[in-house]
Order: structure tokens, then sequence, then C-alpha cells
């Protein structure tokens, strides 16, 4: 088996290609002990069995951020047997970058000029086979997202592998040599002898020597162990005469050695450059919010529309086999249980998360289209500002608004952001922001009790939304988006592309398969806990495990103001919201449904009544502020644990707003027994 | 003069870039080394200096902006 590492610069389409190649065989993980987010795949062509390393976008080869320490090790130690540079053709001389960053890598490499076809509309030309003459290494012309070069390019590839070509750093030198001016040569010259006997391993000697002219952290660290310290003080001196500059000149040189190469190979009509009136409006400092809020709010409902039919007719099937269950058991002549058992748990779960998968599928079409098309970018630019007092990129801002639509849903869409720490940080953050059903069940309550005065409730949840949001930041900001990893915007805008449906549809569809994949067995599985705990054979509360426990712990569920039957609505409201509702009808009125944390009991009509006549003012307040800062629902556990490949950080989040919601109730509930 | 100073449609060149290493990196990386040639597209005073170079727009922060210096074309 062959690896093959595919580096590119983020918007080079390496992900199109990645998955055009590797199709649903991918399995992503994290990089070994590194919060860094790893994908690879395998095909086949021929005889062979290769496996794909999708390596995180970066910008260049120096290291920043732990996605591109990631990178940059991985192709330094030449841990691929193959590496497959992506630039995209439409901007051949600023990607082109990549490739004379990682000239001087000892690794076979082949170049892929990708989005040719964007470049003829363009009315660029490009004259492959000249590129290639000049660099010396295999040079393929080709459209990732048209299924019909690929033949074409296994072929390259294939040939490519068999006559390995790697490219050299030398004319890069020579550019430094002529641009550089005496003294900065010399200086070049004796960082180069005083690395000697460094062992360079896969790397030319003068990569080396400029990236620590560039002042390249990780070499830096890896010559002052190498060499003698003696031969370390000089080296330092250098660098410190150098200053900044030295890394200007190298950069300078990459650039001047790319656009040597294309000086015959390519050439462009000039045309005259403006920002268009779409994106006059998209990145302008107010209108631009407004489009992007509305842009979001419309895509949502409209791929939100494609998935109605489906939750719709799950649901349908769920109530028609309920009933079968109940008369199979029945005429078989086994325990209701069983019956209880398959109908809560197995169809019920899996109805849910179907249902789910809805909201999932509507956010990933809608981010994945953003994305394709450009817009995304425009809409980070708008709202870094605010975002970026969180330690947030402005890209956060379509995933948190999509939790107001569903929590586990825009947790998948957190893959829009760069880092795992931004992701994990997002991720922290949407779970405290209210989906639909949140909101109503918190402002139902709170009409319930409070009547007219429940739009203040809408007021101070807002306050404490941002509330938490700092106290957020200020728990997980540091550790998850380290302050010297932060950086004022400079971003990319790319040029609007038409969406790749074919592509785009087949990712979704692929990705709600894998989050369905992991969502149920989460889903069963507390779904399970909360059957065991809540049933009882003539379906009274007072007859579960769960009313034993909760009479048990109901000393010290009474410090958060909260008596039994409120605990458990609570412990409810973790299933999903609604179900803190149904389990409130159950246990305050006795209606004749069965007690169930998780079956989807409506709230019984004089609910309200009811709960006004049992339940004090400082409870209420208690379970109210509890409920806003309740774990958001399981789906929202599922995705969470599928996002972030670890249990670890899932229970660390559930724990975290578990903790918050009680500690608010605590505080509300003392303070208006205190205060009525 | 700094990036942040030019105007709306004025084109100009990057002369030098001031920072730590890291900020050079990422600026050269993002296709704006010394000497490349650039077209303003937005200047708002407020929001992010949006610029046109190497066939795509870039956008830069303010406080960044002002680290870059830059020339008139």
């Amino acid at each position: 088996m062959r690896t093959i590492a595919l580096l590119g610069q983020p918007n080079s389409g390496k992900s199109t290609l990645f998955n055009a190649l590797t199709g649903s065989h991918q399995h992503v993980g994290n990089w070994p002990g590194k919060t860094v987010e790893r994908a690879e795949g395998f095909f086949t062509y021929g005889e062979e069995l290769y496996r794909v390393v999708d390596l995180p976008g970066s910008y260049g080869l120096t290291a920043n951020s732990a996605e591109e320490v990631v990178t940059r090790t991985y192709i330094e130690h030449g841990y691929a047997d193959f590496v497959c540079v992506i630039v995209d053709a439409s901007q051949l001389e600023r990607s082109l970058y990549m490739l004379a960053d990682f000239a001087g890598i000892e690794s076979p490499v082949m170049l892929v000029l990708n989005m040719m076809d964007v470049a003829e509309q363009q009315g660029k030309k490009i004259d492959v086979q000249k590129i290639e003459k000049m660099l010396n290494i295999p040079v393929l012309g080709f459209t990732a997202s048209d299924m019909g070069g690929y033949p074409e390019f296994f072929k390259k590839l294939e040939k490519a592998i068999d006559s390995p070509s790697k490219i050299s750093s030398e004319k890069i030198r020579l550019i430094v040599e002529r641009e550089g001016g005496s003294e900065r040569v010399a200086n070049l010259e004796k960082l180069e002898s005083l690395i000697a006997n460094l062992k360079c391993y896969n790397r030319e000697r003068f990569w080396v020597a400029s990236k620590l002219l560039e002042n390249d952290s990780l070499v830096r660290s890896e010559v002052e162990t190498a060499v003698t310290p003696e031969h370390w003080n000089q080296i330092k001196e250098i660098l410190d005469s150098e200053g900044s500059d030295g890394g200007l000149l190298t950069g300078e040189a990459k650039y001047r050695f790319v656009s040597e190469i294309l000086r015959d190979a390519s050439s462009s009509c000039e045309k005259s450059v403006s920002l268009s009136r779409f994106d006059r409006i998209a990145t302008h400092r107010i209108w631009g919010k407004v489009a992007a809020f509305f842009i979001l709010v419309i895509t949502l409902a409209v791929s939100m529309m494609i998935a109605v039919p489906i939750i719709a007719s799950c649901f349908g099937l769920q109530s028609v086999a309920e009933p079968l269950v109940v008369k199979m058991c029945e005429s078989l002549g086994w325990w209701p249980a069983v019956a209880s058992f398959v109908n809560s748990v197995i169809i019920g779960g899996l109805a849910v998360t179907v249902a789910m998968m809805g909201f999932v599928f509507a956010i990933l079409v809608t981010f994945g289209l953003m994305e394709d098309t450009g817009y995304l970018a425009r809409s980070s630019y708008v709202f870094d500002s605010w975002l970026s007092r969180l330690g947030l990129h402005g890209k956060a801002f379509m995933p948190l608004v999509s939790g107001l639509a569903c929590t586990g849903g825009a947790v998948c869409g957190t893959r829009v952001l760069d880092t795992r720490g931004q992701r994990l940080f997002a991720m922290v953050l949407l779970w405290s922001i209210p989906c639909g059903s949140k909101v109503a069940v918190v402002l139902f309550l709170a009409s319930v009790f409070f009547g007219s005065a429940a739009p203040l409730f809408g007021v101070i949840y807002v306050a404490m939304i941002f509330a938490s949001f700092w106290l957020s930041s200020k728990l997980f900001g540091n550790k998850l988006m380290p302050v010297n990893e932060r950086v004022g915007m400079i971003m990319e805008l790319p040029p609007y592309h038409k969406p790749h449906w074919k592509i785009l549809l087949k990712t979704v569809v692929r990705n709600v398969w894998a989050v369905f994949k992991k969502a149920i067995l989460v889903i069963w599985f507390v779904s399970l806990i909360f059957w065991l705990i809540s049933y009882s054979k003539d379906g009274n509360v007072e007859h579960s495990v769960l009313y034993t426990i909760g009479n048990a712990i109901e000393p010290f569920t009474q410090i958060f103001g909260m008596r039994w039957q409120l605990f458990i609505s609570y412990i409810g409201g973790i299933f999903s919201k609604e179900a803190s509702l149904g389990v409130m009808s159950v246990v305050f009125s006795s209606t004749s449904d069965a007690f169930s944390l998780i079956a989807r009991n409506a709230a019984g009509a004089n609910l309200g009544e009811m709960m006004r006549a049992v339940i004090s003012i400082p409870e209420a307040l208690a379970f109210i502020f509890a409920s806003m800062f309740n774990i958001p629902c399981v789906l929202a556990m599922g995705t969470t644990y599928r996002e972030t490949h670890s249990l670890k950080w899932m229970l660390a989040i559930a724990g975290y707003y578990f903790a918050i919601s009680l500690g608010l109730a605590f505080i509300v509930y003392h303070i208006a027994l205190w205060v009525l | 003069m700094c990036l942040s100073e030019m105007k709306e449609n004025q084109k100009g060149l990057i002369q030098k870039i001031n920072g730590d290493s890291r900020f050079i990196s990422r600026v050269v990386s993002m296709g704006l080394p010394p000497s490349s040639p650039f077209l303003v597209l937005q200047n708002d005073g407020r929001s992010p200096v949006l610029l046109y170079s190497h066939d795509t727009m870039i956008a830069i922060n303010r406080k960044e902006c002002m680290q870059i210096d830059v020339e008139m074309a």
C-alpha cells in the first residue's frame, strides 16, 4: 500500500479531490496526541491499494497553528510515499507559493493544477507542458469537480509514482543570491556551514537554512538541540542581525521563482477589477450583516423543506409500528415490558434520530453551499469584529446562528472552522444557544407563572446567554485558542463559484449517514438508561426506580429548589426539551398517560393550571433558569461526540452545563426565597 | 505610508512588512510579499481593508494594515 499526501492551500479544491478519490472509504479521527482532525481514505487503482491523507489546509509550510504543525511535520519528515501538491489554476501565481515552499523537500511529488475550467472562463491560458518542463516534475491540469478528468489523473499518478521526481530548491537559492546583496548572501552561506553536521533527513540543507532565516520555530528548536552551543550562538547572532528581514527575502524569492516559471507558461487578459454590486452589499459593515442573516435563514428554510417529508413519514411510520408491536407481543404472550422497550427505546430512538437528521442535513447542505460558492468568507468578513472578541474566527457566525434552529445540527456545522480548538469552543458556545423547542419550553413556563411578564424572561435569557459566552471564554478560551496563536484577520475572499451540486449532495449524504450511525448509538444508549429507570409495570411513576432515586436525593435537589417531580422533569429535559413538559404533565396531573422520560407525551391542556397550583414561585424560577442552560438534548450529545471524536470532551461540556444550570437554579431559588 | 491610509481604487505596491516572523510568514504566504502589486477595493475607515492582489480578494484587519508599508503605484 502506498501513502499519498494531499498538500494545498485552503480553497484549492483539496477536499473535493480527496472526496472524489476516496468516496465512502474514509476515516476521520484525530492525529495521535494532537487535537487536530485527521482525514484519510483509501482507493484502488489497477491492482494497487492507495492510502490518501488529506493534510490540514495551510498557505505555506511555516507552522503557526496546531493544524499547520501537523501538515508541516508530515511533509518535512517524508511520512508519505508521495506528495500531491494541489493549486488553484485560476490563481496560479499565488497558490504556487505552496510548491515553492515545498521545493527542497526530497519526497517524490506531482503538481495538480485544479479548477482549469475556472481559469479558462477567466480567459487565462496555461501551458501545462511548459510548466512541467520548467519544474521537471509531473504536472496535471484538471478539474476536481468533473469526474471525467479522473482517468487521466490516475494514469498520471501511476506514472509519477513509478518514476519519482523531486523538486529542488536550487533555483530559489540562486534568486536569493542574486537579489539578496552580498552581506545577506554571506549570512546565508554561514548559516549553511554552521548546520553542515545537522541531519537534514528528507530536506535539502538550503531548505533548513532558509526556514532558519525565516525564524521558523520548529527548525529553530531542532537546530538548537542538534548543534554545539558555540555554533548555536553564532547562528543566533546571524538571526538577530537579520531580524524579520530574512523571512521577507526568502518569501520574495519564492514568489520570484513562481513568476519566472509562469512568465512564458501562462497568460491572462488584463481586465479592470472592482467590487461587484453584490459584494458591495455583502461586505458592507451594516448591510452585510443583515444580508448574511437573511441568506442563512432562507437557505436553511429551503433545505429544511427537502427534509420535512422524510421527518413526517418517519413519525407516521412510528405511529403505525407502535400498536403493531403491542399487538404482536400480546399475541405471542410476551411481557408488556418487551413492547414498551421496543416502542420507546428502539423505535422511539430511531424515529427521533431520523427526524433530527433532517436538521443535520439542512445545516450541512446550507454550509456546504456557503463554502462552495465563496459566500461564507464574506459573512465571516462582516462578523469577524464581533466574534474576535471571543477569540473566534468570523466563520463561526453561521454555525452559531444555526444553533437557533437545532443545536445538534449546528454542532456538525462547526466543521467550517479551521482549527479544532475553534471548533470545540464553538460547540461549547452552541450548547448555550437555545433551539426553537428550548425557547418554546422556557417561554411557556414563564408565561404560566408570570403571565404578561414573560417577555422579560426573554430579555434576561438573552443577557444570560451573553454572560455564559463570557464565562465560557474565560474558562475554555485560552486553552482552546491560545492567545499567542490568535491573529487579526488576514483572510482570502475567494471569487464566487457555481456550487458543485453532485459532489456537495454526495458529501452531505455521506456525512449525515456517518452522524446518524454515531448518534443512534448514543440515543439508544441514553434511551435505554432513561427507560430502565423510568419503567414501571403499571405506568405509575411511584413504582419506578427513578421515583426511588428521586425521593432519596430529594433533600439534595431541594437545595436547587427542585422537588422530585421537578428534578425528574429537568432530567427528562436532557433527553429532549419537549420531554420535560411531557414528564411534568404526567407527574403533576394524574393523567392516564403511562410515565416515561422519553415518550412524546403531549403537555396536558390544563398543565399550566396544575403547575400554578402546586409549584411555588421560587421553585418555578429555579426550574425556568435550570431549563435555560440544561443540556440541550441527546442529539446534541451524540453529534458533539461524533464531531469531537472524544467522549471526554462531550462529557466535559455536558458536565459544564449541568453545573451551570444547577448553579443558576440554586442562586435564583435562594434569592427568590429571601426576597419573597 | 501604511496600507490603511490607501483610498478606494488606488493601486499600490507592498514595500515592507513590519512585525514578528509569525505575522510576516502569514502575510507572505497569503500572497502579499514585498513588491506585490495590489488594488484597494474597499476602505471605509472602520471595517478591515479589502484589496485585490494576484487574482484574489484579501481582507486585512485595520490594525494589521498599519504594519504594512506600501507605496502608491
